[in-house]
């Protein structure tokens, strides 16, 4: 319990920090919504403009006219800054320790290196609910101040939980990297690196369709947003297995800890 | 009883050597001391038994429970690190405070003790410490829950000698409670003075665990000769006779062994000058430690 108390007001800075951004990613995507929706002519615009071109901005598949099409094509945008954010955390708060050399404090403590691991993995998780829990209230309070037309709150619901997956497997693959990393330090740069490498993945997979199988690298695309735009729903069984990657990440996570040699 | 019992306790790193088969018990209520030089395997040896490495081979135990499998044991378990780092944006008690949390006891008492005895305030960041200062936290950090068993990895650097000394009497007011101290150390002087008995460690082996009082006491004399005429080298070849240097008519030597056989060797040599003094432990140390290459 010390523990999780202890990490929560360690990251509570970084938390409010990225807090404030997340509203204002939201507040400044959803800022452009009157530009895109202003006229019929910007609307011929966007479909004029090459797949590729399309594919880039991430305008391919949406209605970016619409305030539904408009939010799925932001999203994203939120989705990898969440990511980021998730996976930073899940490196760091397990990697800090060797990292400030605070490991002989802790381990000379009475605590099992299991319980060390779970309280701060809940810490973690409660950062990544706030981060979540920011975006989606934000989402849909600065969404109705511009929206005009269909309510689009079960989409913006969906998304978020999609983001809230995502985060889970960031968050995880972040944990498990830096108790399974010999240098822990380099967890979070490769945990960055994995996650640009994904978005790429999404990018690459959208334009050259013989590529799609790649997509298994890339959590961006695990889930249609397409499906949770237009039906407002989300594939059970991908959810499922997602479920599964995060429970084997953070069981992988407690196995490397449990058995790691410390860097003191 | 063993606080502390440690068997064939082997620890390989990837390139470089960790330590071999080191063998130690450690009796309740004595002060432990642990000589080596810097590198030779002190610290491999108390990360083992805190728990923060794994031993390739051997188990340490301590209170009689495997230090790896019960993390329980380290409730009466107080450490002080080498080099203390703590968590950089708290200030001394918030800390301390957090350190006592583990303890399932109500330790601001003895901290606040701890603290004036050692002369600490309480108050400042602990980015905003000198170095001795740190180390002053560490100390109050290690020993707030009154702990059984007290390991101690280089403790007094970074601390003036004054310091130094409240420490020392700290422990020894520790230890008269009835804590066992096991003291990791390359300063000789500070061993010789605390502790009862003491091992030494070198290139990851154990090579000596004796008795203080059998080191100082009996067994080695420091022995300078000058005579009238050379001497011959050979003479001295005898089992005891180490460190042996000469210098023309004069020559020095540690032995260890029946002082009889040597006067007697010594009686055959016509002397201008003799002395015989008690080697202190850094000339025993060198002599253990002296390279065999």
């Amino acid at each position: 319990m010390n523990i999780f108390i202890r990490e929560l007001k360690a990251h509570r800075k970084a938390l409010i920090i990225w807090s404030i951004c997340m509203a204002l990613l939201v507040l400044s995507g959803m800022g452009k919504y009157t530009a895109y929706s202003s006229g019929g002519a910007s609307s011929e615009v966007f479909d004029k403009l090459p797949n590729t071109m399309k594919v880039m901005l991430g305008l391919n598949g949406f209605e970016v006219t619409k305030i539904s099409g408009f939010f799925a094509f932001l999203f994203p945008y939120l989705e990898i800054t969440t990511a980021i954010h998730a996976a930073l955390l899940g490196s760091s708060i397990i990697a800090k320790e060797e990292r400030d050399k605070t490991t002989e404090f802790l381990i000379a403590k009475p605590v099992s290196r299991n319980t060390i691991i779970t309280s701060k993995l809940l810490a973690a998780l409660i950062n990544v609910i706030i981060i979540n829990l920011v975006s989606l209230l934000s989402s849909l309070a600065i969404v109705s101040s511009f929206n005009t037309g269909e309510d689009i709150t079960g989409e913006i619901l969906i998304l978020h939980l999609i983001m809230f997956i995502v985060q889970l497997i960031f968050l995880t693959l972040g944990t498990l990297l830096a108790a399974w990393l010999r240098k822990s330090k380099i967890s979070g740069s490769l945990v960055a690196n994995i996650i640009i490498v994904g978005y790429i993945i999404s990018k690459v997979t959208d334009l050259v369709d013989y590529l799609k199988a790649l997509n298994i690298f890339s959590p961006f695309k695990y889930f249609s947003l397409q499906k949770a735009v237009n039906e407002n729903e989300i594939s059970i069984s991908t959810t499922l297995l997602c479920l599964a990657v995060i429970a084997v990440f953070t069981a992988c996570t407690y196995y490397f800890y449990q058995r790691r040699d410390m860097n003191v | 009883m063993n606080v502390i019992e440690i068997k064939d306790l082997t620890k390989n790193y990837r390139k470089s050597r960790g330590i071999i088969d080191v063998n130690l018990n450690i009796e309740e209520g004595e002060i432990f001391g642990f000589i080596g030089p810097n590198g030779a395997g002190k610290s491999t040896t108390i990360r083992t038994l805190l728990g923060l490495i794994y031993p390739s081979k051997g188990t340490a135990t301590i209170f009689g429970k495997n230090c790896i499998e019960h993390p329980d044991i380290r409730k009466e378990l107080g450490y002080l690190p080498s080099e203390v780092f703590y968590y950089d944006n708290m200030r001394v008690i918030d800390l301390l405070k957090y350190s006592a949390s583990f303890y399932k006891k109500d330790c601001t008492k003895r901290i606040n003790e701890l603290a004036e005895i050692m002369d600490l305030d309480l108050k400042k960041k602990i980015d905003d410490l000198s170095f001795g200062n740190k180390k002053k936290v560490g100390i109050v950090q290690g020993l707030l829950h009154e702990p059984k068993l007290i390991i101690l990895d280089e403790p007094t650097s970074g601390l003036d000698p004054l310091m130094q000394q409240k420490f020392f009497d700290l422990i020894a007011q520790e230890n008269r409670k009835g804590a066992t101290v096991f003291f990791s150390s390359h300063i000789l002087s500070e061993v010789q003075k605390m502790c009862s008995r003491v091992a030494f460690i070198k290139e990851g082996k154990i090579i000596k665990t004796e008795k203080m009082s059998t080191l100082q006491e009996n067994s080695y004399k420091r022995f300078s000769i000058e005579a009238k005429s050379a001497i011959n080298k050979e003479a001295f070849n005898m089992n005891g006779v180490s460190s042996f240097e000469l210098k023309n008519n004069t020559a020095n030597f540690i032995f260890k062994g029946n002082i009889n056989s040597i006067m007697k060797k010594i009686s055959e040599i016509e002397l201008r000058n003799i002395s015989i003094e008690e080697p202190d432990l850094e000339e025993i140390f060198m002599h253990y430690y002296a390279k065999e290459d």
